[in-house]
């Protein structure tokens, strides 16, 4: 196929458009806008609902990195003189903010009615420095009630509206309704026993972080009779910086003997589900793709079957079957780029702004889609590709008729 | 210019019907030829063959030293553009094109980009100098078959095939068509085969070749 060929498929596709009926070319871009712009809905949505998820995961519970003690040879309990470790992987550019933990296992009990019937409940607790855990975790911007101060001190607790109770669905694990200004008393797994009041109580729904307490880092020092020492370092990145494994590659090269790892393996259940999700948006994206692919077959085949005749006389005049091919081709690219068009014109100009103004509200926050530039690239990428096969096949079925049939039936 | 050798069609089916048997034929070059005979002689037959619209069961077509059976179908799609002409009983104009690029087309396809002052003229030729812009249907039968005799002139075909040009056509638009044919063929000396029932026709022809029942059964200079 010569330079002429192209030219003369190039005048063929253009003016069968053109002086095609309007309302029929409109009606193959309308649908197939459609198509796309379901495609980039379902993708958008589920992305952003597993996008929202992560985000509320590495927000409220993991953080990007998580930094653990030496496993091998001996596994230890804690990473000693975590102030040093912070202060060394916070030298790494594009490192935000670090903080430390300590877990501490207990059961924690609550009286609520101060009648004596005692509810206790066994919940994971994390001893944390707030002021510097603020950097890392948003606990404190997910309050119902009371507060996450900076300087939490020893006998004050904050405790998750999972455990706490009375912040939705009752369950079995929670206090039954422990309020702020509450006491709450914990048996630590140590056989320490402490009493603490409710400061505030947090709600996070995703993960398991709702049914945590946190109480303070001496506090957690004190009763584990430890100093400068974590169970674990969260890490928050700047993730248009270095991607992640860049930062965990840095952290280890400078810590060889501690575990590093990314915010991915402690997703759990959670993991699961949004893996789910984009199974999900796969298998939706595949069948819009392929609606939209017998759209355009469709139409291309009518068209190029009530086209017969034509298609007949150009090739008795001697026009190259693969100039008809190809003719066919461009009329499918033509409506597929416009399907395109219209249908990004409907996400970014009627959707988005829609969302905007009429949030979705979901358990990780508001709804929205979410794009990357290589999601819209393939997306639009596989419409045009579903495109071209959808009108050279029946193109090809037509064109490759004998000629005095096309023209004479 | 053509010759033809024991040629024969047949069209399969339950009963294979023989369409053309053992027709040979020659024609020179400026020639102006009718191909004559009843309904189902196998007229319109003998002419697809020549003109390479379809493919005989056996024998030889040979147009221009060339034997066109031998060719592979894109070189014979190649040799209709450049060197046949074709004018079908019902037009077969592209809806879609303007008379003048329905007259261009061909030329434009052979990668002839400077052909726009031959397209003109052909359309001067025909009669049709001022209807240019027009589609197809926008004009009469007679204008539409006069945009159809441009289009297959206008790569300079060594044969003109026309398949019952007139048959869809007024006495006036006939006469018209043939005297065109008949000036073609006499001014620039373009070789014409051209298929019609109308007895009426030979006037106008160098040649009538009489067929029947797929058989040249008289062949009157």
């Amino acid at each position: 196929m010569n330079a002429t060929d192209i030219k003369t498929a190039f005048f063929i596709a253009y003016k069968t458009i053109i002086k095609g009926h309007k309302s029929t070319v409109a009606l193959i871009v309308f649908i197939l806008s459609l198509s796309f712009f379901n495609l980039m809905f379902v993708s958008g949505f589920l992305s952003g609902f597993s996008d929202g998820i992560m985000r509320s995961m590495v927000d409220t519970s993991t953080a990007h990195i998580i930094v653990m003690p030496q496993e091998e040879p001996t596994r230890k309990d804690f990473i000693p003189e975590q102030k040093s470790v912070r202060a060394q992987i916070q030298t790494i550019p594009g490192i935000v903010a670090t903080s430390s933990h300590y877990q501490l296992g207990g059961s924690i009990s609550y009286d609520r009615e101060n009648n004596g019937k005692i509810k206790s409940v066994s919940a994971p607790i994390i001893g944390v420095t707030q002021s510097e855990e603020k950097d890392v975790l948003m606990v404190q911007e997910n309050m119902v009630s009371g507060e996450f101060p900076d300087n939490l001190i020893k006998d004050e607790i904050i405790l998750g509206a999972n455990l706490a109770g009375g912040f939705g669905t009752k369950q079995t694990t929670d206090l039954g309704g422990a309020k702020v200004g509450d006491k709450v008393q914990i048996n630590y797994a140590n056989g320490i026993t402490r009493t603490y009041t409710v400061k505030g109580i947090f709600k996070v729904t995703i993960g398991g972080i709702g049914g945590t307490a946190f109480v303070s880092a001496k506090e957690a020092e004190a009763v584990l009779s430890t100093y400068d020492n974590a169970s674990e370092i969260m890490v928050r990145v700047d993730l248009a910086k270095n991607t992640l494994d860049e930062y965990i590659q840095r952290i280890e090269t400078i810590f060889p003997e501690l575990k590093v790892e990314k915010y991915t393996v402690r997703l759990s259940t959670v993991g699961i589900l949004v893996s789910a999700f984009d199974i999900i948006a796969l298998i939706v994206s595949a069948i819009s793709i392929l609606v939209a692919a017998i759209t355009i077959f469709v139409m291309i085949y009518v068209n190029a079957v009530s086209k017969r005749r034509q298609i007949g006389i150009l090739k008795a005049i001697g026009i190259k079957e693969s100039i008809i091919e190809l003719s066919y081709i461009i009329q499918s690219l033509f409506y597929a780029i416009w399907g395109v068009i219209f249908g990004l014109g409907i996400i970014f100009w009627l959707v988005i702004p829609f969302l905007a103004l009429r949030p979705i509200l979901m358990p990780f926050g508001n709804a929205s889609l979410v794009y990357t530039s290589v999601g819209i690239f393939i997306n639009i990428s596989s419409l045009i590709i579903s495109g071209i096969l959808a009108g050279f096949i029946p193109a090809k079925i037509v064109a490759r008729e004998d000629i005095l049939k096309s023209i004479w039936g | 210019m053509i010759k033809v050798k024991n040629l024969v069609k047949t069209y399969p089916g339950k009963v294979p019907t023989l369409a053309l048997k053992d027709v040979s034929l020659e024609i020179a070059k400026g020639e102006f030829v009718a191909l004559m005979g009843r309904s189902g002689s196998g007229k319109s037959t003998l002419l697809h063959q020549l003109g390479l619209l379809d493919i005989p069961t056996t024998g030889n077509v040979v147009i221009n030293n060339i034997d066109v059976l031998a060719l592979s179908d894109a070189k014979r799609t190649r040799f209709r553009l450049q060197h046949l002409g074709y004018v079908f009983q019902e037009y077969a104009l592209i809806a879609e094109f303007t008379a003048f690029e329905n007259v261009y087309f061909p030329a434009m396809a052979l990668g002839d980009y400077k052909a726009k002052e031959r397209t003109a003229y052909f359309l001067d030729i025909v009669g049709l100098g001022d209807r240019m812009d027009h589609y197809p249907s926008e004009m009469s039968g007679g204008e539409q078959q006069r945009v159809a005799i441009a289009r297959a002139l206008i790569n300079n075909p060594k044969v003109l095939f026309a398949d019952e040009p007139t048959a869809n056509l007024d006495t006036v638009s006939s006469e018209i068509i043939f005297k065109l044919f008949q000036k073609l063929n006499k001014e620039l000396r373009q070789t014409i085969l051209v298929v019609t029932h109308e007895p009426e026709d030979k006037k106008y022809v160098d040649r009538v070749v009489w067929l029947k029942d797929g058989k040249i059964i008289e062949d009157v200079t």
